[in-house]
């Protein structure tokens, strides 16, 4: 038995449950009202031992194999302590599951990620947290342009600054902001899926291709390669992060030189698979349907905690 | 310099600044308070604001964790449109700076946890299994109370120290568990059949252990 929790109408959801389907998997799936419904008998120790139930048809524990997480913001009521117990489940189960949910809690804090990865060897900008405008006209005069963006996990649109901007940041007194030098480049989402990779290039005029929206921001996102060293890294990174799935978003820069902005857990695969018929679906179902005892292994020595990570 | 990372409302978090001359609040409207800096990959020195008071790094010896998150309500001088955005980045950046500093922190930010977080059930029970310690199951379920079990003993661990009315062979394997979670201070409860309980580093110290938690705070090195 597979379990997928997350909403029918969150592409990647959709997309692994249908081609799970496909292939013939068992699959059960759950969202929001179906997590309201559940019924459940669980007792953590080491191990999670026990049963869930829905629509009076009980899974015991030992029969799940998989589990597939992007879970969506739950209601409060009995869904809160259904939710906890879910996440526990995942955070234990001798299971492959994509992913723990403490493995990719890092993204939820922009620039302890950040440090995570410079320590682990890849290229980062350099990055100020700060409620000083002083410390911040400092940072912006020495690298001219700089971009903000939120440092917790609630999106935000990354917009840039520059000596011009100098008056706005008396506002970084009310509370901490992030700035991070200007990379100049192509973007590259590269998708870790175990120990394959798909890399993605995004050519694109807006600041943050994910909002692109106007005519001069047309954007193109083409299927590339990296090399192998790279590759290796990175997916080294990401196993670091006990994460068998994640989103990494890089930057090649002119000078050949790449830069790594964050390492996502909950990636939002198939807005790359669509554009460039990467098969990111297919190797995601191929890791829950195929992987063995080393991957949970890998998994269960990590630590884990009842967190949802979601890159909507 | 101790810093205590807690909340103004916390009786405990008082009781201790009280209790130890050198120690401080960071409290959360000190996070929104101008004077931060801190950086990754760029030469800015790291600088805290602690009760209203802009602090370098080095000056911090110690400190104490009391707090998972940052509420929104918390953030009375914030428009309350913006609270829930701030206090979620103002979690984010504490973590970020507990992770940072040069300073000993108690408890060490654990996988971008903090506070209780760092000690979670499912965490904590699957390294003590591991030890060989004895753990009291816990049991979820859908309907239906749930017993909380009878505590009979406590074991509280400062670094390597162990204090409490706990038999010495659990304080032995509260303060193993300890190491291997690298956790430098929690109270570790056990039921009458010594298996363990729980743990939290949220209840106020014993005086010794209080005593042996300034101690430590005030040397300036990493746990």
């Amino acid at each position: 038995m597979i379990v997928v929790w997350g909403a029918l109408d969150d592409p990647p959801v959709s997309h692994v449950l249908n081609t799970l389907r496909t292939r013939g998997a068992e699959v059960l799936h759950l969202d929001r009202a179906r997590v309201g419904a559940l019924d459940f008998d669980v007792t953590l120790d080491r191990e999670a031992t026990g049963w869930i139930a829905l629509d009076g048809k009980r899974i015991p524990l030992d029969t799940i194999s998989a589990m597939y997480l992007r879970p969506e913001a739950q209601q409060g009521g009995r869904a809160t302590s259904t939710t906890a117990c879910l996440l526990a489940i995942a955070s234990i189960l001798d299971a492959v599951v994509v992913n723990r949910p403490a493995a990719g809690r890092s993204n939820l804090t922009k620039p302890f990620q950040l440090a995570a990865i410079s320590d682990a060897g890849l290229t980062v900008p350099p990055t100020l947290v700060t409620t000083d405008p002083a410390a911040a006209r400092q940072f912006v005069d020495r690298h001219g342009r700089v971009v903000y963006k939120s440092i917790s996990g609630i999106r935000s649109i990354v917009a840039t600054l520059d000596a011009t901007d100098a008056d706005r940041l008396s506002g970084v007194s009310t509370g901490p902001v992030q700035l991070q030098r200007w990379i100049e480049g192509i973007d590259v989402r590269v998708h870790v899926v175990g120990t394959q990779w798909f890399a993605t290039a995004i050519e694109c005029a807006a600041t943050d291709y994910r909002y692109a929206g106007s005519a001069d921001d047309k954007m193109a996102i083409i299927a590339t390669d990296i090399d192998r060293e790279l590759g290796d890294r990175l997916v080294r990174l990401a196993a670091s992060m006990g994460l068998l799935v994640a989103g990494i978003d890089l930057r090649l820069t002119p000078d050949d030189e790449w830069f790594c902005f964050e390492v996502n857990p909950s990636p939002g695969f198939t807005f790359y698979e669509d554009a460039t018929g990467q098969q990111i679906a297919a190797a995601v179902c191929d890791l829950l349907m195929n992987a063995g005892a080393s991957e949970r292994r890998t998994q269960r020595n990590l630590d884990s905690a009842p967190r949802s990570l979601i890159d909507s | 310099m101790i810093v205590i990372i807690g909340s103004r409302h916390d009786s405990v978090a008082r009781s201790i600044i009280a209790a130890l001359p050198a120690a401080a609040l960071c409290s959360a409207e000190d996070l929104t308070r101008p004077g931060w800096v801190w950086s990754v990959g760029s030469p800015e020195p790291n600088r805290w604001v602690v009760d209203g008071k802009v602090v370098d790094d080095p000056q911090v010896t110690g400190v104490l964790v009391r707090r998972t998150y940052v509420y929104p309500e918390e953030l009375v001088g914030t428009h309350p449109d913006d609270r829930e955005y701030l206090a979620a980045e103002s979690t984010a950046f504490l973590i970020f700076v507990l992770s940072r500093t040069g300073s000993r922190v108690v408890n060490p930010v654990s996988d971008g946890a903090l506070g209780e977080d760092v000690i979670r059930p499912e965490r904590w029970m699957a390294a003590a299994v591991d030890l060989g310690v004895d753990v009291a199951p816990l049991r979820l379920k859908a309907t239906g109370p749930i017993r909380a079990p009878k505590m009979t003993t406590t074991a509280e661990v400062v670094g390597d120290e162990t204090f409490g009315d706990a038999p010495p062979h659990l304080r032995a394997a509260a303060a193993q568990l300890a190491a291997a979670l690298g956790v430098v201070y929690a109270a570790f409860v056990f039921d009458r059949k010594q298996r363990l309980v729980a743990l939290s580093a949220n209840r106020l110290p014993s005086d010794a252990a209080l005593a042996a938690l300034g101690s430590l705070l005030s040397i300036r090195s990493r746990a």
